[in-house]
Protein backbone atom coordinates (compact mmCIF):
# COMPACT_ATOMS: atom_id res chain seq x y z
CA UNK A 1 0.00 0.00 0.00
CA UNK A 2 2.65 2.49 1.05
CA UNK A 3 4.87 3.38 -1.85
CA UNK A 4 8.32 2.98 -0.31
CA UNK A 5 8.15 0.61 2.62
CA UNK A 6 11.35 -0.12 4.47
CA UNK A 7 12.65 -3.49 3.34
CA UNK A 8 15.89 -3.37 5.32
CA UNK A 9 15.31 -4.49 8.91
CA UNK A 10 18.68 -3.02 9.94
CA UNK A 11 17.30 0.40 9.14
CA UNK A 12 14.18 0.15 11.30
CA UNK A 13 13.89 2.95 13.81
CA UNK A 14 12.06 3.20 17.08
CA UNK A 15 11.97 5.37 20.16
CA UNK A 16 11.37 4.00 23.63
CA UNK A 17 8.93 6.06 25.67
CA UNK A 18 7.53 5.91 29.16
CA UNK A 19 3.97 6.93 29.97
CA UNK A 20 4.37 8.23 33.49
CA UNK A 21 1.17 7.73 35.41
CA UNK A 22 1.49 7.97 39.18
CA UNK A 23 -1.66 8.41 41.20
CA UNK A 24 -3.09 8.29 44.64
CA UNK A 25 -6.23 6.22 44.88
CA UNK A 26 -8.77 7.04 47.58
CA UNK A 27 -10.78 4.19 49.11
CA UNK A 28 -13.50 6.75 49.91
CA UNK A 29 -15.81 7.00 52.91
CA UNK A 30 -16.88 3.35 52.74
CA UNK A 31 -13.39 1.97 52.11
CA UNK A 32 -11.90 4.12 54.88
CA UNK A 33 -14.37 2.79 57.44
CA UNK A 34 -13.87 -0.78 56.21
CA UNK A 35 -10.08 -0.71 56.40
CA UNK A 36 -9.96 1.09 59.78
CA UNK A 37 -12.31 -1.49 61.34
CA UNK A 38 -10.22 -4.29 59.85
CA UNK A 39 -6.92 -2.78 61.06
CA UNK A 40 -7.99 -1.66 64.54
CA UNK A 41 -10.82 -4.01 65.54
CA UNK A 42 -10.32 -7.04 63.26
CA UNK A 43 -13.90 -6.60 62.10
CA UNK A 44 -15.34 -7.04 58.58
CA UNK A 45 -17.88 -4.25 58.03
CA UNK A 46 -20.41 -4.30 55.20
CA UNK A 47 -23.24 -2.02 54.08
CA UNK A 48 -26.79 -3.24 53.67
CA UNK A 49 -29.57 -2.16 51.33
CA UNK A 50 -32.92 -2.81 52.99
CA UNK A 51 -35.05 -2.41 49.89
CA UNK A 52 -32.93 -4.94 47.95
CA UNK A 53 -32.03 -7.05 50.99
CA UNK A 54 -28.49 -7.01 49.66
CA UNK A 55 -25.29 -6.74 51.72
CA UNK A 56 -22.23 -5.24 50.07
CA UNK A 57 -18.77 -6.64 50.71
CA UNK A 58 -16.59 -4.63 50.17
CA UNK A 59 -18.98 -1.97 51.51
CA UNK A 60 -20.28 0.80 49.27
CA UNK A 61 -22.13 4.02 50.04
CA UNK A 62 -24.73 3.33 47.37
CA UNK A 63 -26.71 0.39 46.04
CA UNK A 64 -25.95 -0.58 42.43
CA UNK A 65 -29.32 -2.36 42.20
CA UNK A 66 -31.78 0.37 43.30
CA UNK A 67 -29.45 3.39 43.20
CA UNK A 68 -30.19 4.44 46.78
CA UNK A 69 -27.68 5.84 49.25
CA UNK A 70 -26.64 3.31 51.88
CA UNK A 71 -25.99 4.20 55.51
CA UNK A 72 -26.80 0.97 57.28
CA UNK A 73 -23.59 -0.75 58.40
CA UNK A 74 -23.54 -4.39 59.51
CA UNK A 75 -20.79 -6.59 60.85
CA UNK A 76 -20.00 -9.53 58.60
CA UNK A 77 -17.90 -12.57 59.44
CA UNK A 78 -14.21 -13.10 58.80
CA UNK A 79 -15.15 -16.46 57.31
CA UNK A 80 -16.44 -17.45 53.90
CA UNK A 81 -16.58 -20.02 51.15
CA UNK A 82 -14.26 -20.47 48.16
CA UNK A 83 -16.41 -19.55 45.16
CA UNK A 84 -13.63 -20.15 42.62
CA UNK A 85 -9.82 -20.32 42.64
CA UNK A 86 -6.80 -20.39 40.38
CA UNK A 87 -3.10 -21.22 40.77
CA UNK A 88 -1.23 -18.20 39.41
CA UNK A 89 2.23 -18.98 38.00
CA UNK A 90 3.25 -15.51 36.86
CA UNK A 91 3.72 -12.13 38.50
CA UNK A 92 1.96 -8.93 37.48
CA UNK A 93 4.48 -8.36 34.67
CA UNK A 94 4.01 -11.87 33.26
CA UNK A 95 7.32 -13.16 34.72
CA UNK A 96 7.48 -16.62 36.29
CA UNK A 97 6.89 -16.61 40.06
CA UNK A 98 9.38 -18.57 42.19
CA UNK A 99 6.39 -20.16 43.91
CA UNK A 100 2.90 -20.18 42.36
CA UNK A 101 0.17 -18.49 44.38
CA UNK A 102 -3.39 -19.72 44.95
CA UNK A 103 -5.80 -16.86 44.28
CA UNK A 104 -9.45 -17.23 45.21
CA UNK A 105 -12.74 -15.38 45.28
CA UNK A 106 -14.15 -15.91 48.76
CA UNK A 107 -17.82 -15.28 49.36
CA UNK A 108 -17.86 -13.70 52.82
CA UNK A 109 -20.44 -15.08 55.24
CA UNK A 110 -23.48 -12.87 55.99
CA UNK A 111 -22.88 -10.82 52.82
CA UNK A 112 -23.75 -11.02 49.12
CA UNK A 113 -20.19 -10.12 48.11
CA UNK A 114 -16.72 -11.27 48.98
CA UNK A 115 -13.00 -10.70 48.78
CA UNK A 116 -10.38 -11.71 46.25
CA UNK A 117 -7.27 -12.86 48.05
CA UNK A 118 -4.63 -15.55 48.42
CA UNK A 119 -5.21 -18.92 50.03
CA UNK A 120 -2.59 -20.27 52.43
CA UNK A 121 -2.09 -23.37 54.55
CA UNK A 122 -3.51 -25.60 51.82
CA UNK A 123 -2.19 -27.33 48.67
CA UNK A 124 -3.63 -26.37 45.31
CA UNK A 125 -4.75 -29.98 44.82
CA UNK A 126 -6.72 -29.91 48.07
CA UNK A 127 -8.63 -26.70 47.36
CA UNK A 128 -12.27 -27.23 46.44
CA UNK A 129 -15.01 -24.89 45.36
CA UNK A 130 -17.32 -24.60 48.37
CA UNK A 131 -14.49 -25.03 50.87
CA UNK A 132 -14.88 -23.04 54.11
CA UNK A 133 -12.07 -20.59 54.84
CA UNK A 134 -11.27 -17.84 57.35
CA UNK A 135 -9.21 -14.66 57.13
CA UNK A 136 -5.76 -14.74 58.73
CA UNK A 137 -4.79 -11.17 59.62
CA UNK A 138 -1.26 -9.81 59.77
CA UNK A 139 0.22 -9.03 63.14
CA UNK A 140 -1.31 -5.77 64.40
CA UNK A 141 2.05 -3.94 64.27
CA UNK A 142 2.37 -4.73 60.55
CA UNK A 143 -1.05 -3.56 59.41
CA UNK A 144 -1.25 -0.54 57.13
CA UNK A 145 -4.98 -0.10 56.57
CA UNK A 146 -5.25 -1.92 53.24
CA UNK A 147 -6.38 -5.25 51.89
CA UNK A 148 -2.96 -6.74 52.66
CA UNK A 149 -3.79 -6.43 56.38
CA UNK A 150 -5.36 -9.78 55.57
CA UNK A 151 -2.31 -12.02 55.09
CA UNK A 152 -4.32 -14.78 53.42
CA UNK A 153 -7.39 -16.98 53.86
CA UNK A 154 -6.86 -20.44 55.33
CA UNK A 155 -9.12 -23.51 55.67
CA UNK A 156 -11.56 -22.93 58.55
CA UNK B 1 -39.70 10.66 14.73
CA UNK B 2 -40.40 6.94 14.65
CA UNK B 3 -39.51 6.77 10.98
CA UNK B 4 -36.15 8.38 11.66
CA UNK B 5 -35.41 6.01 14.54
CA UNK B 6 -35.93 2.99 12.32
CA UNK B 7 -33.76 4.26 9.51
CA UNK B 8 -31.76 1.38 8.14
CA UNK B 9 -27.94 1.31 8.17
CA UNK B 10 -25.59 -0.75 6.03
CA UNK B 11 -21.89 -1.54 5.78
CA UNK B 12 -20.89 -0.37 2.31
CA UNK B 13 -17.11 -0.59 2.52
CA UNK B 14 -14.43 -2.50 4.40
CA UNK B 15 -10.66 -2.04 4.46
CA UNK B 16 -8.00 -3.79 6.46
CA UNK B 17 -4.34 -4.58 6.81
CA UNK B 18 -3.01 -8.09 7.28
CA UNK B 19 -2.87 -9.09 10.91
CA UNK B 20 0.73 -9.69 12.00
CA UNK B 21 2.62 -10.55 15.16
CA UNK B 22 4.84 -7.49 14.71
CA UNK B 23 4.88 -4.52 12.32
CA UNK B 24 8.21 -2.79 12.90
CA UNK B 25 8.22 -1.38 9.37
CA UNK B 26 5.09 0.77 9.67
CA UNK B 27 3.60 3.11 12.25
CA UNK B 28 0.06 2.64 13.55
CA UNK B 29 -0.90 5.75 11.54
CA UNK B 30 0.35 4.16 8.33
CA UNK B 31 -1.63 1.01 9.14
CA UNK B 32 -4.76 3.10 9.69
CA UNK B 33 -4.13 4.95 6.44
CA UNK B 34 -3.81 1.68 4.53
CA UNK B 35 -7.05 0.25 5.99
CA UNK B 36 -8.91 3.54 5.46
CA UNK B 37 -7.78 3.96 1.86
CA UNK B 38 -8.93 0.41 1.07
CA UNK B 39 -12.28 0.90 2.80
CA UNK B 40 -13.00 4.18 1.00
CA UNK B 41 -12.01 2.57 -2.31
CA UNK B 42 -14.30 -0.38 -1.55
CA UNK B 43 -17.20 1.96 -0.73
CA UNK B 44 -16.50 4.30 -3.63
CA UNK B 45 -16.30 7.36 -1.38
CA UNK B 46 -13.73 10.09 -0.81
CA UNK B 47 -13.15 11.04 2.83
CA UNK B 48 -12.61 14.73 2.06
CA UNK B 49 -16.07 15.17 0.57
CA UNK B 50 -18.35 12.14 1.06
CA UNK B 51 -17.92 11.06 4.70
CA UNK B 52 -19.80 13.02 7.36
CA UNK B 53 -18.20 11.69 10.52
CA UNK B 54 -15.24 9.57 11.67
CA UNK B 55 -15.20 7.38 14.77
CA UNK B 56 -12.40 5.31 16.25
CA UNK B 57 -12.54 2.76 19.06
CA UNK B 58 -9.34 3.06 21.12
CA UNK B 59 -7.93 3.29 24.65
CA UNK B 60 -5.14 5.71 25.59
CA UNK B 61 -3.22 3.06 27.52
CA UNK B 62 -3.10 0.60 24.60
CA UNK B 63 -1.85 3.40 22.37
CA UNK B 64 0.76 5.05 24.58
CA UNK B 65 -0.77 8.49 24.02
CA UNK B 66 -2.79 10.72 26.28
CA UNK B 67 -5.90 12.12 24.59
CA UNK B 68 -5.51 9.60 21.76
CA UNK B 69 -8.41 11.02 19.74
CA UNK B 70 -6.12 13.96 18.87
CA UNK B 71 -3.91 11.53 16.92
CA UNK B 72 -6.47 10.06 14.51
CA UNK B 73 -7.83 12.68 12.07
CA UNK B 74 -5.00 13.04 9.55
CA UNK B 75 -4.50 9.39 8.58
CA UNK B 76 -8.26 8.92 8.13
CA UNK B 77 -8.79 11.95 5.91
CA UNK B 78 -10.75 13.48 8.78
CA UNK B 79 -9.09 16.81 9.60
CA UNK B 80 -11.54 19.74 9.93
CA UNK B 81 -14.40 17.21 10.24
CA UNK B 82 -16.50 15.67 13.04
CA UNK B 83 -14.21 13.13 14.77
CA UNK B 84 -14.49 11.27 18.04
CA UNK B 85 -12.91 8.31 19.79
CA UNK B 86 -15.02 5.86 21.72
CA UNK B 87 -13.08 4.58 24.69
CA UNK B 88 -14.27 1.08 24.00
CA UNK B 89 -13.98 -1.72 21.52
CA UNK B 90 -14.43 -1.39 17.76
CA UNK B 91 -17.97 -2.72 17.86
CA UNK B 92 -19.00 -0.04 20.35
CA UNK B 93 -17.51 2.52 17.95
CA UNK B 94 -19.44 0.96 15.05
CA UNK B 95 -22.70 1.05 17.00
CA UNK B 96 -22.08 4.75 17.74
CA UNK B 97 -21.59 5.33 14.01
CA UNK B 98 -24.77 3.40 13.24
CA UNK B 99 -26.69 5.66 15.63
CA UNK B 100 -25.35 8.78 13.92
CA UNK B 101 -26.76 7.41 10.67
CA UNK B 102 -29.98 6.14 12.24
CA UNK B 103 -30.79 9.55 13.68
CA UNK B 104 -30.34 11.12 10.27
CA UNK B 105 -27.45 13.28 11.49
CA UNK B 106 -25.05 11.65 8.99
CA UNK B 107 -25.43 9.85 5.67
CA UNK B 108 -22.00 8.23 5.63
CA UNK B 109 -19.76 7.44 8.62
CA UNK B 110 -16.30 5.84 8.80
CA UNK B 111 -15.46 3.60 11.78
CA UNK B 112 -11.94 2.52 12.65
CA UNK B 113 -10.18 0.35 15.19
CA UNK B 114 -6.65 -1.01 15.28
CA UNK B 115 -4.05 -2.73 17.39
CA UNK B 116 -0.40 -1.79 17.74
CA UNK B 117 0.06 -4.47 20.40
CA UNK B 118 3.65 -5.19 19.43
CA UNK B 119 4.58 -1.65 20.49
CA UNK B 120 3.43 -2.36 24.06
CA UNK B 121 6.44 -2.95 26.29
CA UNK B 122 4.33 -3.50 29.42
CA UNK B 123 1.19 -5.33 28.30
CA UNK B 124 0.58 -7.10 31.63
CA UNK B 125 1.18 -3.88 33.56
CA UNK B 126 -1.47 -2.12 31.50
CA UNK B 127 -3.96 -4.94 32.04
CA UNK B 128 -3.10 -4.83 35.78
CA UNK B 129 -4.04 -1.15 35.81
CA UNK B 130 -7.54 -2.22 34.77
CA UNK B 131 -7.93 -3.85 38.18
CA UNK B 132 -9.44 -1.94 41.09
CA UNK B 133 -6.45 -0.30 42.84
CA UNK B 134 -7.89 -0.58 46.34
CA UNK B 135 -9.28 -4.12 46.34
CA UNK B 136 -7.79 -6.09 43.44
CA UNK B 137 -4.22 -4.95 42.83
CA UNK B 138 -2.83 -6.21 46.12
CA UNK B 139 -1.60 -9.55 44.77
CA UNK B 140 1.50 -9.55 42.62
CA UNK B 141 0.16 -11.98 40.00
CA UNK B 142 -0.59 -11.95 36.27
CA UNK B 143 -3.92 -10.08 35.86
CA UNK B 144 -5.16 -13.03 33.77
CA UNK B 145 -5.78 -14.67 37.16
CA UNK B 146 -9.27 -13.20 36.67
CA UNK B 147 -9.69 -15.48 33.62
CA UNK B 148 -8.25 -18.41 35.60
CA UNK B 149 -10.91 -17.84 38.30
CA UNK B 150 -13.69 -17.55 35.74
CA UNK B 151 -12.54 -20.60 33.75
CA UNK B 152 -12.45 -22.76 36.90
CA UNK B 153 -15.99 -21.65 37.82
CA UNK B 154 -17.24 -22.21 34.27
CA UNK B 155 -15.77 -25.73 34.11
CA UNK B 156 -17.19 -26.54 37.54
CA UNK B 157 -20.71 -25.25 36.78
CA UNK B 158 -21.10 -26.64 33.28
CA UNK B 159 -19.03 -29.84 33.61
CA UNK B 160 -17.32 -28.78 30.38
CA UNK B 161 -13.90 -30.42 30.15
CA UNK B 162 -10.40 -29.03 29.88
CA UNK B 163 -10.10 -30.91 26.56
CA UNK B 164 -13.18 -29.15 25.19
CA UNK B 165 -11.57 -25.77 25.90
CA UNK B 166 -8.40 -26.94 24.14
CA UNK B 167 -10.54 -27.97 21.17
CA UNK B 168 -11.70 -24.35 20.79
CA UNK B 169 -8.05 -23.40 20.28
CA UNK B 170 -7.37 -26.15 17.73
CA UNK B 171 -10.60 -25.39 15.81
CA UNK B 172 -9.97 -21.65 15.59
CA UNK B 173 -6.33 -22.01 14.59
CA UNK B 174 -7.37 -24.53 11.93
CA UNK B 175 -10.06 -22.13 10.67
CA UNK B 176 -7.37 -19.44 10.44
CA UNK B 177 -5.45 -21.64 7.97
CA UNK B 178 -7.94 -20.52 5.31
CA UNK B 179 -7.99 -16.86 6.35
CA UNK B 180 -5.19 -15.09 4.49
CA UNK B 181 -5.32 -12.16 6.97
CA UNK B 182 -4.75 -14.36 10.04
CA UNK B 183 -1.59 -14.01 12.13
CA UNK B 184 -1.67 -17.34 13.97
CA UNK B 185 -3.00 -20.16 11.77
CA UNK B 186 -1.85 -23.62 12.86
CA UNK B 187 -2.67 -27.28 12.84
CA UNK B 188 -2.31 -27.79 16.56
CA UNK B 189 -3.11 -30.82 18.67
CA UNK B 190 -5.31 -30.75 21.74
CA UNK B 191 -2.39 -32.23 23.65
CA UNK B 192 -0.17 -29.29 22.66
CA UNK B 193 -2.70 -26.85 24.14
CA UNK B 194 -3.12 -28.86 27.33
CA UNK B 195 0.60 -29.40 27.83
CA UNK B 196 1.57 -25.78 27.26
CA UNK B 197 2.82 -23.97 30.35
CA UNK B 198 0.36 -23.01 33.07
CA UNK B 199 -0.35 -19.30 33.39
CA UNK B 200 -3.18 -19.32 35.89
CA UNK B 201 -4.39 -22.89 36.37
CA UNK B 202 -6.52 -24.15 34.64
CA UNK B 203 -5.61 -21.52 32.02
CA UNK B 204 -2.53 -22.41 29.93
CA UNK B 205 -0.45 -20.33 27.53
CA UNK B 206 -2.27 -21.71 24.47
CA UNK B 207 -5.70 -20.99 25.96
CA UNK B 208 -4.77 -17.30 25.66
CA UNK B 209 -5.08 -15.59 22.28
CA UNK B 210 -1.73 -14.25 21.03
CA UNK B 211 -1.47 -10.50 20.35
CA UNK B 212 -1.37 -9.15 16.82
CA UNK B 213 -1.13 -5.80 15.01
CA UNK B 214 -3.57 -4.58 12.38
CA UNK B 215 -6.15 -1.98 11.43
CA UNK B 216 -9.73 -2.24 10.17
CA UNK B 217 -11.97 0.49 8.76
CA UNK B 218 -15.65 0.21 7.84
CA UNK B 219 -17.87 2.65 5.98
CA UNK B 220 -21.51 2.83 7.12
CA UNK B 221 -24.28 4.46 5.12
CA UNK B 222 -27.98 5.24 5.31
CA UNK B 223 -30.36 3.12 3.23
CA UNK B 224 -30.60 5.73 0.48
CA UNK B 225 -26.83 6.22 0.27
CA UNK B 226 -26.14 2.49 0.61
CA UNK B 227 -28.27 1.72 -2.43
CA UNK B 228 -26.46 4.43 -4.39
CA UNK B 229 -22.99 3.32 -3.35
CA UNK B 230 -23.13 -0.44 -3.14
CA UNK B 231 -24.32 -3.48 -5.07
CA UNK B 232 -24.08 -5.65 -1.98
CA UNK B 233 -24.73 -3.58 1.16
CA UNK B 234 -24.68 -5.59 4.38
CA UNK B 235 -27.51 -4.42 6.63
CA UNK B 236 -27.26 -3.93 10.37
CA UNK B 237 -30.35 -5.70 11.72
CA UNK B 238 -29.93 -5.58 15.50
CA UNK B 239 -27.45 -4.17 17.98
CA UNK B 240 -26.90 -3.75 21.71
CA UNK B 241 -24.17 -3.31 24.28
CA UNK B 242 -24.16 -3.99 28.03
CA UNK B 243 -21.84 -3.34 30.98
CA UNK B 244 -22.18 -5.40 34.13
CA UNK B 245 -20.90 -4.22 37.51
CA UNK B 246 -17.18 -3.44 37.54
CA UNK B 247 -16.89 -5.02 41.01
CA UNK B 248 -15.39 -8.51 40.70
CA UNK B 249 -16.84 -9.13 44.18
CA UNK B 250 -20.42 -8.57 42.95
CA UNK B 251 -20.30 -10.92 39.96
CA UNK B 252 -21.66 -14.44 39.88
CA UNK B 253 -18.50 -15.67 38.07
CA UNK B 254 -20.20 -18.30 35.95
CA UNK B 255 -22.43 -16.55 33.44
CA UNK B 256 -21.55 -14.02 30.75
CA UNK B 257 -24.61 -11.92 31.59
CA UNK B 258 -23.40 -9.02 29.41
CA UNK B 259 -23.46 -11.39 26.42
CA UNK B 260 -26.88 -12.80 27.28
CA UNK B 261 -28.53 -9.39 27.73
CA UNK B 262 -26.90 -7.71 24.73
CA UNK B 263 -27.82 -10.63 22.45
CA UNK B 264 -31.40 -10.75 23.74
CA UNK B 265 -31.85 -7.09 22.83
CA UNK B 266 -30.07 -7.32 19.49
CA UNK B 267 -31.89 -10.52 18.50
CA UNK B 268 -35.24 -8.94 19.35
CA UNK B 269 -34.47 -6.03 17.00
CA UNK B 270 -33.39 -8.47 14.30
CA UNK B 271 -36.34 -10.88 14.77
CA UNK B 272 -34.00 -13.70 15.73
CA UNK B 273 -36.02 -16.08 17.88
CA UNK B 274 -33.89 -19.18 17.32
CA UNK B 275 -30.24 -18.16 16.97
CA UNK B 276 -29.07 -21.72 16.35
CA UNK B 277 -31.37 -22.02 13.31
CA UNK B 278 -31.46 -18.45 12.03
CA UNK B 279 -27.78 -17.52 12.22
CA UNK B 280 -25.67 -18.92 9.38
CA UNK B 281 -22.45 -18.12 11.19
CA UNK B 282 -21.42 -16.60 14.50
CA UNK B 283 -18.23 -14.81 15.49
CA UNK B 284 -17.92 -14.68 19.29
CA UNK B 285 -15.14 -13.36 21.47
CA UNK B 286 -12.48 -16.00 22.19
CA UNK B 287 -9.81 -13.98 24.00
CA UNK B 288 -9.52 -17.13 26.16
CA UNK B 289 -10.54 -20.58 24.94
CA UNK B 290 -13.35 -21.12 27.47
CA UNK B 291 -14.91 -17.73 26.61
CA UNK B 292 -16.07 -19.07 23.24
CA UNK B 293 -18.05 -21.85 24.95
CA UNK B 294 -19.38 -19.49 27.63
CA UNK B 295 -20.39 -16.88 25.04
CA UNK B 296 -22.15 -19.42 22.79
CA UNK B 297 -24.28 -20.51 25.74
CA UNK B 298 -24.93 -16.93 26.85
CA UNK B 299 -26.17 -15.80 23.44
CA UNK B 300 -28.47 -18.81 23.20
CA UNK B 301 -26.84 -20.78 20.38
CA UNK B 302 -27.14 -23.68 22.84
CA UNK B 303 -28.16 -24.42 26.42
CA UNK B 304 -25.78 -23.79 29.31
CA UNK B 305 -23.35 -26.70 29.61
CA UNK B 306 -23.90 -27.95 26.06
CA UNK B 307 -21.33 -25.94 24.07
CA UNK B 308 -18.39 -28.25 24.83
CA UNK B 309 -20.29 -31.36 23.71
CA UNK B 310 -21.64 -29.71 20.56
CA UNK B 311 -18.11 -28.52 19.75
CA UNK B 312 -16.86 -32.12 20.01
CA UNK B 313 -19.66 -33.23 17.70
CA UNK B 314 -18.46 -30.74 15.10
CA UNK B 315 -21.53 -28.46 15.26
CA UNK B 316 -19.34 -25.34 15.45
CA UNK B 317 -16.92 -26.43 12.73
CA UNK B 318 -16.92 -24.58 9.44
CA UNK B 319 -19.17 -27.27 7.94
CA UNK B 320 -21.26 -27.70 11.10
CA UNK B 321 -24.78 -26.47 11.91
CA UNK B 322 -23.57 -23.18 13.39
CA UNK B 323 -20.06 -22.32 12.20
CA UNK B 324 -18.28 -20.38 14.97
CA UNK B 325 -15.25 -18.13 14.45
CA UNK B 326 -14.68 -19.17 10.85
CA UNK B 327 -12.19 -16.28 10.68
CA UNK B 328 -10.07 -17.94 13.35
CA UNK B 329 -11.20 -15.49 16.03
CA UNK B 330 -8.68 -13.92 18.39
CA UNK B 331 -7.02 -17.32 18.87
CA UNK B 332 -6.34 -17.85 15.16
CA UNK B 333 -6.50 -14.46 13.45
CA UNK B 334 -4.73 -12.80 16.39
CA UNK B 335 -5.82 -10.74 19.39
CA UNK B 336 -6.21 -7.23 17.98
CA UNK B 337 -7.22 -5.75 21.36
CA UNK B 338 -10.07 -3.25 20.70
CA UNK B 339 -10.06 -4.09 16.98
CA UNK B 340 -10.89 -7.79 17.33
CA UNK B 341 -14.61 -7.06 17.49
CA UNK B 342 -14.33 -5.24 14.14
CA UNK B 343 -12.45 -8.30 12.88
CA UNK B 344 -15.56 -10.33 13.83
CA UNK B 345 -17.79 -7.88 11.95
CA UNK B 346 -15.37 -7.95 9.00
CA UNK B 347 -15.65 -11.75 8.75
CA UNK B 348 -19.45 -11.49 8.80
CA UNK B 349 -19.39 -8.86 6.03
CA UNK B 350 -16.98 -10.89 3.85
CA UNK B 351 -19.09 -14.04 4.34
CA UNK B 352 -22.40 -12.27 3.67
CA UNK B 353 -20.94 -10.76 0.50
CA UNK B 354 -19.93 -14.28 -0.56
CA UNK B 355 -16.28 -13.23 -0.81
CA UNK B 356 -14.76 -15.63 1.74
CA UNK B 357 -13.12 -17.95 -0.79
CA UNK B 358 -12.13 -21.32 0.63
CA UNK B 359 -13.80 -20.63 3.96
CA UNK B 360 -17.11 -19.37 2.45
CA UNK B 361 -20.24 -20.57 4.28
CA UNK B 362 -22.53 -21.40 1.37
CA UNK B 363 -25.76 -19.45 1.25
CA UNK B 364 -24.93 -17.37 4.34
CA UNK B 365 -27.40 -14.52 4.73
CA UNK B 366 -27.55 -13.78 8.45
CA UNK B 367 -24.57 -13.56 10.81
CA UNK B 368 -23.80 -12.31 14.31
CA UNK B 369 -20.71 -10.68 15.80
CA UNK B 370 -20.36 -10.68 19.61
CA UNK B 371 -17.67 -8.83 21.53
CA UNK B 372 -16.15 -8.77 25.01
CA UNK B 373 -13.67 -6.14 26.21
CA UNK B 374 -11.39 -8.57 28.02
CA UNK B 375 -10.12 -8.92 31.58
CA UNK B 376 -11.28 -7.60 33.99
CA UNK B 377 -14.39 -6.24 32.25
CA UNK B 378 -17.89 -7.66 32.00
CA UNK B 379 -18.77 -5.48 29.02
CA UNK B 380 -19.84 -6.76 25.63
CA UNK B 381 -21.80 -6.01 22.48
CA UNK B 382 -23.81 -7.86 19.86
CA UNK B 383 -24.44 -7.02 16.21
CA UNK B 384 -26.65 -8.96 13.78
CA UNK B 385 -25.97 -8.48 10.06
CA UNK B 386 -27.75 -9.66 6.94
CA UNK B 387 -27.38 -9.37 3.19
CA UNK B 388 -31.18 -9.07 2.96
CA UNK B 389 -32.78 -5.84 4.07
ZN1 LIG C 1 -30.83 -1.48 46.77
Amino acid sequence: MSFDKNTNPLKLHHLVGDMEADYIYTPGVAGDKFFKALRDDEKFLATHCESCNHTYMPPRMYCERCFSKLDKWVEAESTGVVDTYSLAHEDRDGEKLAEPVIVAFIRIDKTDGGIIHQLGGVDHESVKIGMKVKAVLKDKSKRTGGLNDIDHFAPA
Amino acid sequence: MKEVLFMTVAVVGVGYTDFRSTTPDVSFKEQMFEAAAKAYQDAGVHPRKDIGSFITGAEDYWEGYSIFDEFVPDQLGATLRPVCTISGDGLQALLTGAMQVKTGLMDVVAVESHSAASDLLSFHGIVSHGLDPVYNRNMNVNPFFVAGLEMRKYLSETKASREQCARVVTKNKLNAMDNPLAAYPAVMSIEEVMKSEMVSNPLTRRDISPLADGAIVMVLASEKKAKELSENPIWLKGMSWISETPWLESRDWSDATYARLSSEKAFKMADITNPQKQLDLVEVDDWFSYKELQHLEAIGVCEKGQAGKLLEQGQFDRDGDTPVNVSGGRLGAGNLLEASSLQSVLECVIQLRGHAGKRQIKGAHTAAAQSWRGVPTATGSMLVLSNEK
